[in-house]
């Protein structure tokens, strides 16, 4: 049995309530927040929405934010629920400097890159907007309100994200890297995401009825929310009891297509399974489900198979609160916990509103609020595009006290005793040439400030058929994703993750372009299913058809760390055995614009490029690998002190791969070089700038340790090529704030 | 009606970026979706957007499609009855 993870805290703002009394207040009462559209600017006003009932004005007033400094609606909503979560929790500052922060969003700055973006081409009236984009930026807004976390990161896998998010933490806690994790999401209302599911036609005129025979869509929603989840051992050592225990959880990718659920449910199935043997409980512990429950035909009919495969006869009553809160897509995960937390500590069933008719071939939802047996164990599932599957198992408090008793030894103390895992292959197709190791000998130096990515011949994977609606950056990941399973001769990765900065960009613009020019009518669906960030990790699962666990990072430029510390976790708990890492960013000649003057493209001495690139992580020692991956640390704004306990884990390396152009250095540097001198290499100077480039310096230090050599070009100027190469560090920094550090070891 | 039918099938092929396809390849009466061209449920969505923005045709449930789309023919004879522009 795993150590028991407590919840200690819990915040969460949406159209049916402020805080979690006016939540629970609604829910009681059956007070919809669904209703018609007051704060968003669009001319869809036939849509029900659910808003939260305040303007972004009011919501920065009441922050004191300043009228001038920029601020979205996303990061706003995140920094009410967030203040909440740590109110409860007592989380002082010390302790927040201890803990990870993971932070779950979509749409991120949309609400005003939509309203700014034939000003961010034209002019520079809104430049300022132009770095809130991301969702990244997001993240660091919502939590630089408070002050500094240990580590940040940030979830986008669309509708499921803010539950991944929530797993993310769990497994930062289990591997023992912090003891404290706050975790939830935050997404806003956009024209953006509105227009985009009206392409899909998957939008009710109505007000949504999950499970109904006459559902016919979904209701938009927005909101936020937030858990703090920590060790027995930090409860207790900071006097908390918890609220409630985040008992298992499982992740799992339906393979079936980028915007629908297969018949079966299999994607919603396995993670269920998943969630109810990580708890250690079978389906009759199950007193409640909190269903993904869209009120989309396709949806509902999917998730009813899935449950009723699962739980037979012992279906325990189920509902969807998207009857309440709308689907709050990405946030809907940590918002729909938050309702299980609040019906098990007043025992109360949630109901499924506007539920009338039986579906032939589905679940009949519960319409009474009094449970038949106490609410011990309840399971919330959000799944998200791509069939991104993922499922909680939440637990009344009580439990924890038993869980205590069985339990494995404390984590705490496990970090520096990690297990190896080695990288079996690694591929890329950026701005040298593609699927080939050729840059090492004869690289391809350029001066241009912006390069696109020299492309493969894509044939070879993909028919014609198939790459129809595919944007270039797709077709790159699949490339080098194929051909690093096929390197590495694994088929069916156990998990595939991806981090990618801004995702498919040109398809983004495509539909920005359209809402500014031509206005809300004819969106395509194709360019909005393609901006959704998982779109690129789906595709692999759904091309190879692997079920296994599925994630999407979209954290600026330590998008692809997030990934690969995410692998690397899940690896050294035992939770996978092989993973496919990617690191995906492609540019256009628009949005390398916008950066520039935005300030992070275009400076002098650096070339924008594009990346794609693809590891295979496995546990299992190879004699082909290329190398040992042997740490994943990441801090943000760390201390001295931070920065020295990383660099004694470390210990000497004999060269240190780092994100800087030439001379360029970070006293970081000097700490990690103080006592053994090491080589200094660069990297961007071949690949380029892009969001995603660490991958690529994770990439080719794999390849100098395998071909144990350093090309010329790699050299930081004053460096000569060092005398063995055992230990590599490769190190990232992304806005002079957030670091990453991977060791590498030769295998 | 055959102008119409040439129409039709020039626009599929753009609006669904068919790269290796002709008007000649698509046969007037064979199943569109499925066998055929194997076309998708997104490209049924992609459909709908084309008829609304060429013809004016607004509708309103995704499985109207299902019908309208078995074949090129059926799909012309449709748009000949509906369009508003």
């Amino acid at each position: 049995m795993n150590e028991p993870i407590l919840i200690t805290g819990m915040g969460i703002v949406s159209a049916i309530g402020l805080d979690c009394s006016e939540t629970l207040a609604s829910l009681r009462a059956g007070k919809t927040g669904i209703g018609a559209l007051r704060f968003l600017k669009t001319d869809h006003c036939e849509f029900p929405v659910a808003e939260v009932q305040i303007s972004t004005d009011e919501m920065a007033a009441r922050l004191g934010i300043p009228e001038g400094q920029p601020r979205t609606r996303t990061q706003l909503m995140g920094i009410m629920a967030l203040g909440q979560a740590l109110e409860q929790a007592q989380l002082t500052d010390e302790d927040r400097a201890q803990a990870a922060f993971v932070f779950a969003t979509t749409v991120g700055g949309m609400d005003m890159s939509e309203q700014y973006y034939l000003d961010f081409l034209h002019n520079d009236l809104h430049n300022d907007y132009i770095s809130q984009h991301d969702c990244g930026a997001s993240t660091e807004g919502t939590a630089d309100y408070y002050g500094p976390f240990a580590s940040v990161s940030t979830l986008s896998t669309a509708c499921s994200s803010a539950a991944n998010a929530i797993i993310n933490g769990a497994n930062v806690l289990r591997s023992g890297l912090h003891e404290i994790a706050v975790v939830g999401g935050s997404e806003c209302l956009t024209k953006f995401h509105l227009n985009g599911f009206n392409s899909l036609m998957i939008l009710d005129e109505e007000q949504c009825r999950p499970f109904d025979e006459t559902r016919a869509g979904l209701n938009l929603g927005e909101g936020a929310a937030f858990l703090v989840i920590e060790t027995a051992a930090s409860a207790q050592r900071r006097g908390v009891k918890p609220i409630a225990v985040l008992e298992g959880y499982g992740n799992a990718c339906d393979a079936y297509h980028q915007t629908a659920s297969s018949p079966d449910g299999e994607g919603a199935f396995l993670a269920m399974k998943e969630a109810l043997t990580d708890a250690g409980l079978q389906p009759s512990d199950i007193n409640y489900i909190n269903a993904h429950g869209t009120g989309t035909p396709n949806n509902d009919s999917s998730e009813s198979q899935a449950m009723m495969r699962l739980f037979g006869d012992a279906l325990p009553p189920v509902s969807s609160t998207k009857s309440f809160t709308g689907h709050t897509t990405s946030v809907s995960g940590s918002i729909e916990t938050v309702i299980c937390l609040l019906a098990l500590q007043e025992q109360f069933l949630p109901v499924n509103l506007g539920w009338k008719h039986q579906m032939p071939d589905g679940i009949t939802p519960v319409m009474d609020p009094t449970p038949q047996r106490p609410l011990r164990h309840v399971l919330c599932n959000s799944f998200g595009f791509g069939g991104n599957d993922s499922s909680l198992v939440l637990g009344h408090p009580h439990n924890a006290d038993a869980r205590l008793t069985h339990s494995a030894p404390s984590l705490a103390g496990r970090v520096g005793v990690e297990a190896p895992i080695f990288i079996t292959a690694a591929t890329q197709v950026s701005i040298q040439e593609g699927l080939s190791e050729a840059w090492m000998e004869s690289p391809i130096l350029y001066e241009e400030p912006y390069v696109r990515s020299l492309d493969v011949d894509f044939k070879q994977w993909l028919s014609p058929g198939e790459s129809r609606r595919m944007g270039k950056l797709l077709k790159r990941a699949l490339a080098t994703s194929l051909t690093a399973m096929k390197v590495s001769g694994v088929e069916h990765p156990d998990a595939i993750i991806t981090g990618t900065g801004l995702g498919c960009i040109e398809n983004t613009e495509i539909l920005l372009m359209h809402l500014c020019t031509e206005g809300e009518e004819n969106c395509k669906p194709t360019p909005f299913m393609q901006s959704t960030h998982n779109t690129i990790s789906s595709l692999v699962s759904i091309h190879t058809h692997s079920h296994g666990y599925n994630a999407t990072y979209a954290h600026k430029e330590a998008s692809f760390d997030c990934a690969l510390e995410d692998a690397w976790m899940q690896l050294q708990l035992g939770r996978i055995r092989t993973a496919l890492v990617g690191g995906h960013d492609e540019m256009t000649p628009q949005y390398f614009g916008l950066l520039r003057k935005a300030g992070y493209l275009g400076q002098p001495g650096q070339v924008a490029g594009e990346t794609a690139v693809s590891l295979m992580l496995d546990a299992q020692p190879s004699v082909d690998a290329l190398c040992r991956l042997s740490l994943v640390r990441r801090c943000y704004r760390p201390s001295g002190e931070t920065i020295e306990r990383i660099a004694n884990e470390i210990g000497d390396v004999d060269a240190i791969v780092t994100p800087f152009i030439s001379k360029e250095t970070s006293p970081v540097v000097d700490i990690l070089s103080r006592s053994g001198r090491p080589t200094l290499l660069q990297y961007k100077n071949i690949f380029g700038e892009s969001y995603s480039a660490y991958g690529l310096g994770v990439y080719a230090a794999a390849h100098l340790l395998h071909r144990q050599m350093v090309p010329e070009t790699m050299l930081v100027p004053g460096f000569r090529c060092p005398d063995q190469l055992e230990r590599l560090l490769v190190m990232n920094l992304s806005g002079d704030k957030d670091y990453t550090f991977t060791l590498l070891e030769k295998a | 009606m055959e102008e119409l039918i040439q129409d039709l099938k020039g626009k599929i092929i753009e609006v669904l970026n068919l790269e290796d396809v002709t008007p000649e390849d698509i046969e007037n009466d064979a199943p569109l979706f499925g066998e055929g061209l194997g076309l998708d449920s997104i490209d049924a969505l992609e459909l709908i957007v084309m008829m609304e923005k060429e013809y004016g045709i607004k509708l309103k449930n995704p499985a109207e499609g299902k019908e309208i789309f078995k074949s090129v023919s059926v799909m012309a004879q449709f748009i000949s009855e509906n369009r508003t522009k």
